[in-house]
């Protein structure tokens, strides 16, 4: 099954989906990519929370998209590891090291929230 | 016959067992070299036992009151009584014969009441000595004719009591181990609380022994308490831990990494200098983790990172004041 990206301002959210083979993650990386060039993103989220088993691939592959951003000038942000995933995760090794991560997609928007801008309730 | 074979008798004291097979009697009695003809010894002083009973009861309590750690469980008059009366039925029961496993489990349960009342086993013991030298003496008397029968006949009779002292040390030891048992199921239970300290911010102490079962709890509850309490900062308390090993010290590593890919951030807190040591000679990797010296430092370091100014306000004055 395909990630599904959308765009939210500057900021584009991937979904990665509970069942993603390693092509379909390939292909979110591409479009990810090309994505930042194109709208010129400051921020990219990437959701796992319906992922239930991260593999090398694919925390590989994350780790690269991450990387990748990171050269185009924007951020990313992992969110949404799941406990379970998290500890089997450690165990194989796969600490995703200088890739940010945070809870959930709410977290991972407010630490995109750039710097100096701040939305007050009244 | 073959179904003696199997069979086994048990008691059981609160929450405990103890069995002893036929099997394990048979061994008990080749171990005494308790046999056929000891029974028969025993048997045929039967009635000298019957006449000297009395005597050797009054002996023995005589010696008994005279002490008082024993005479404490004899205060009641109606009590010694009773017991006198027991303790009679008892050492006449070594002289019947049938030293089966019906008898076993009497002896188990007498064992089993001594244990109940805590009576010391040093003072079991000396019962029992003082008894087989009151019966020596009397046997001495009665087989001043044929003084080796006396002898054998004694022999056997020591035989038997050491089997009636393996059983009761038996209920003695197992009701020990039973605390011992106890003991450590509630040292795991223990529990490992995860608290809320602040918004976005949780502290777990963590006290005495941590084993792998434990660390592994700990970590279960420790990354759905980040989920469920949306932390971002945890501060892990091992002030109370003593010792650590390489298994659980990795553990903990891996726990720290696994909730950074939740996005909290975790600081150990209180490593003691028997456990720095201990990580740093087993070359566990801590480069990663975040550590302070204790728990007041741990939770002023997460405050900041989260943004907390804690401030002291005039009214502070008014405690203690």
């Amino acid at each position: 099954m395909r990630a599904s990206i959308l765009k939210q301002g500057t900021v584009l959210i991937a979904s990665v989906q509970g069942s993603m083979t390693d092509a379909d993650l390939a292909q979110m990386r591409d479009e990810l990519v090309a994505n930042v060039r194109r709208y010129r993103s400051t921020g990219v989220i990437i959701d796992v929370t319906l992922l239930d088993v991260m593999d090398s691939f694919a925390a590989r592959t994350l780790r690269g998209i991450a990387q990748m951003i990171k050269l185009l000038g924007a951020t990313a942000i992992i969110v949404g590891i799941q406990p379970e995933v998290a500890f089997s995760m450690v165990q194989l090794g796969l600490t995703l090291e200088g890739i940010n991560t945070a809870l959930d997609l709410e977290e991972g928007l407010a630490l995109l929230k750039p710097p100096g801008i701040a939305v007050h309730e009244r | 016959m073959a179904e003696q074979e199997t069979a086994a008798v048990g008691i059981d004291q609160a929450g405990g067992r103890i069995e002893i097979s036929q099997q394990e009697l048979d061994l008990r009695k080749r171990f005494l070299e308790l046999g056929e003809d000891d029974v028969g010894r025993l048997t045929g002083i039967n009635d000298l036992a019957r006449r000297y009973a009395n005597g050797v009861i009054d002996d023995f309590y005589r010696h008994l009151m005279s002490f008082g750690e024993t005479r404490g469980f004899f205060a009641d008059p109606q009590v010694l009584a009773r017991v006198k009366n027991m303790q009679k039925e008892y050492f006449l029961r070594l002289t019947q014969g049938n030293y089966d496993l019906d008898y076993v489990r009497d002896r188990l349960r007498i064992g089993a009441i001594h244990e109940r009342v805590q009576l010391p086993v040093k003072s079991y013991l000396g019962m029992y000595n003082f008894y087989l030298r009151a019966v020596a003496q009397r046997l001495a008397d009665a087989f001043k004719k044929k003084p080796d029968d006396g002898w054998a006949a004694f022999l056997s009779l020591m035989k038997l009591t050491f089997l009636d002292i393996g059983i009761a040390i038996d209920t003695y030891i197992e009701s020990r181990e039973r605390t011992i048992r106890t003991q450590q199921e509630a040292f795991q239970e223990l529990p490992t609380p995860v608290l809320p300290f602040r918004e976005g911010m949780l502290i777990v102490p963590i006290i005495g022994i941590i084993d792998s079962q434990r660390a592994r709890q700990l970590t279960e509850q420790l990354l759905s308490s980040i989920r469920s309490n949306r932390a971002k900062m945890v501060v892990i308390d091992i002030t109370g831990v003593q010792s650590i090993d390489s298994k659980v010290a990795n553990h903990i590593v891996q726990t720290v990494e696994a909730a950074r890919l939740m996005g909290a951030r975790v600081i150990i807190a209180g490593i003691s200098p028997e456990i720095a040591q201990t990580m740093v000679t087993l070359g566990i990797d801590l480069a990663r983790v975040l550590t302070v010296g204790d728990l007041q430092s741990g939770i002023e370091r997460a405050e900041q990172m989260l943004g907390y100014t804690v401030t002291r306000s005039g009214a502070a004055e008014a405690v203690g004041g």
